[in-house]
């Protein structure tokens, strides 16, 4: 797409800390343009109607599902993906405790734990909470893990949560 | 899935695009939008995406003197965070927060939840026990406000027309009180992510004696509409509320019931419906 149509929209955006200005399609959904456009694929296609929460990423620092979402709504918004967690060989802590607690069986809903969780890290400095395991929980009721490994999970996401 | 999009980004584009499409759906946070176009072979209808819109009479929750006025492109989460109505309208702060999942309510709006008129909406029977109105604006830029229970008029049915957009929702903040007891009580069959079985929104201010003196019952997913069980509230007016006779109890979950109509569907039978309102209608007053 070359120019702006009843189709194809100019928008820009940020993805990972770096600005991108694309023609998107306009009825094109954000996973697609993450997955298939920019090449990032450990944002994961599970069920494709918001139940699962395998596709979450973060706009401008709150987890929201990528597969409900219309790509042309970025515009002049922030994308964090999976792959903007670490820098170089770093990992994020998310991610460190994560693999401390054994949170990651299958992985594929690890990136869309590690996106709830960051999510959830971020509300929190924000207010300058603690949340409870109960709070936890409920930030993690849009992911699903068919490992069924919870627990561990929620174990990472306290150890986080609790710093 | 294939579709046309205009994104107008104030209100003259948008009701300019009102005028302009002969087919078109509104799509706000499209949490419920997106999964009903994916099943649709062809979609015959343009988007008119509200999500660009920089109008804050849409966007904005605010204060007045005497009302609270929340725009229908509020988030669920804006409503969640929203510390007056988490202490003020207890109802609406926890039906927000059981609606869906952390990222849904990131992106779902009031109006969306209001628009669906879905049986089962989780905000829209809030804002109904709570007796909020509704200001409808049309292409033409005219404003009409509407009694929340006129909104509804079936199943997935407003009594808003094609040319008209509900642009906010209005709360009257509540009259002088000493104590609100206030709550959302939603049966499913599991926590998140659940469409409600049957719900139950309720609002109560009592004065400092704990006498009752105002009274907002409503009920979801037990009939065509969310119905505003009008008798249920005055049944319990002069009443005390920390010592209610079991028996008033169950006759106020029977004033409740007369406005269920249950149906049987696959996340429930008739009966079960009909039972457990009437034992969630009892429990808020024990």
């Amino acid at each position: 797409m070359k120019k702006n149509s009843p189709i194809a929209k100019l928008i820009t955006f940020t993805v990972n800390g770096k600005e991108f200005t694309r023609y998107v399609i306009q009825s094109m959904l954000l996973i697609d343009l993450i997955r298939d456009e920019l090449g990032l694929t450990g944002t994961k296609t599970g069920c494709l109607e918001g139940e699962c929460g395998a596709c979450s990423v973060l706009l401008n620092g709150a987890a929201i599902n990528s597969c409900l979402f219309l790509a042309i709504n970025v515009e002049g918004h922030e994308i964090t993906t999976i792959e903007g967690f670490s820098t170089g060989e770093k990992m994020d802590e998310v991610q460190t405790a994560m693999i401390q607690n054994g949170a990651v069986q299958c992985g594929f809903c690890s990136s869309g734990m590690a996106v709830s969780i960051k999510s959830m890290q971020t509300r929190s400095r924000n207010e300058s909470r603690i949340p409870t395991r109960h709070e936890i929980q409920k930030g993690l009721e849009g992911n699903l893990c068919r490992c069924t490994g919870y627990i561990k999970i929620i174990e990472a996401a306290g150890e986080i949560l609790n710093k | 899935m294939k579709f046309n999009v205009i994104s107008p980004k104030t209100k003259t584009d948008l009701l300019k695009a009102m005028k302009n499409e002969t087919y078109f759906r509104f799509g706000a946070g499209y949490t419920d939008l997106i999964p009903e176009m994916k099943k649709m072979e062809d979609i015959g209808y343009s988007i008119i995406n509200l999500a660009q819109l920089n109008d804050q009479t849409f966007r904005n929750i605010k204060r007045g003197q005497d009302v609270i006025r929340i725009g229908t492109l509020a988030t669920a989460a804006q409503i969640v965070n929203d510390e007056f109505i988490a202490e003020n309208f207890p109802v609406l702060h926890q039906a927000a927060n059981c609606l869906a999942s952390s990222q849904i309510r990131q992106v779902a709006t009031v109006g969306g939840n209001l628009c669906t008129a879905s049986p089962s909406g989780d905000i829209s029977c809030a804002l109904v026990s709570i007796q909020a109105q509704c200001e409808i604006l049309s292409e033409s830029g005219n404003l009409r406000l509407i009694p929340i229970a006129d909104f509804f008029i079936g199943p997935r049915k407003t009594s808003m027309k094609n040319n008209e957009i509900l642009r906010s929702v209005i709360v009257p903040i509540n009259v002088k009180h000493h104590e609100v007891h206030s709550g959302f009580l939603k049966v499913g069959t599991r926590r998140s992510m659940e469409c409600s079985v049957v719900s139950l929104a309720y609002h109560i201010l009592t004065d400092k004696k704990a006498i009752i003196h105002k009274a907002g019952i409503a009920i979801g997913a037990v009939a065509p509409t969310i119905r505003y069980a009008e008798e249920a509230g005055n049944f319990l007016l002069g009443k005390n509320i920390s010592s209610i006779h079991p028996d008033d109890s169950e006759l106020f979950a029977n004033e409740v019931l007369k406005y269920a109509s249950p149906i049987s569907d696959l996340r429930a039978s008739a009966w079960y419906r009909s039972e457990v309102l009437f034992n969630i209608s009892k429990s808020i007053l024990e």
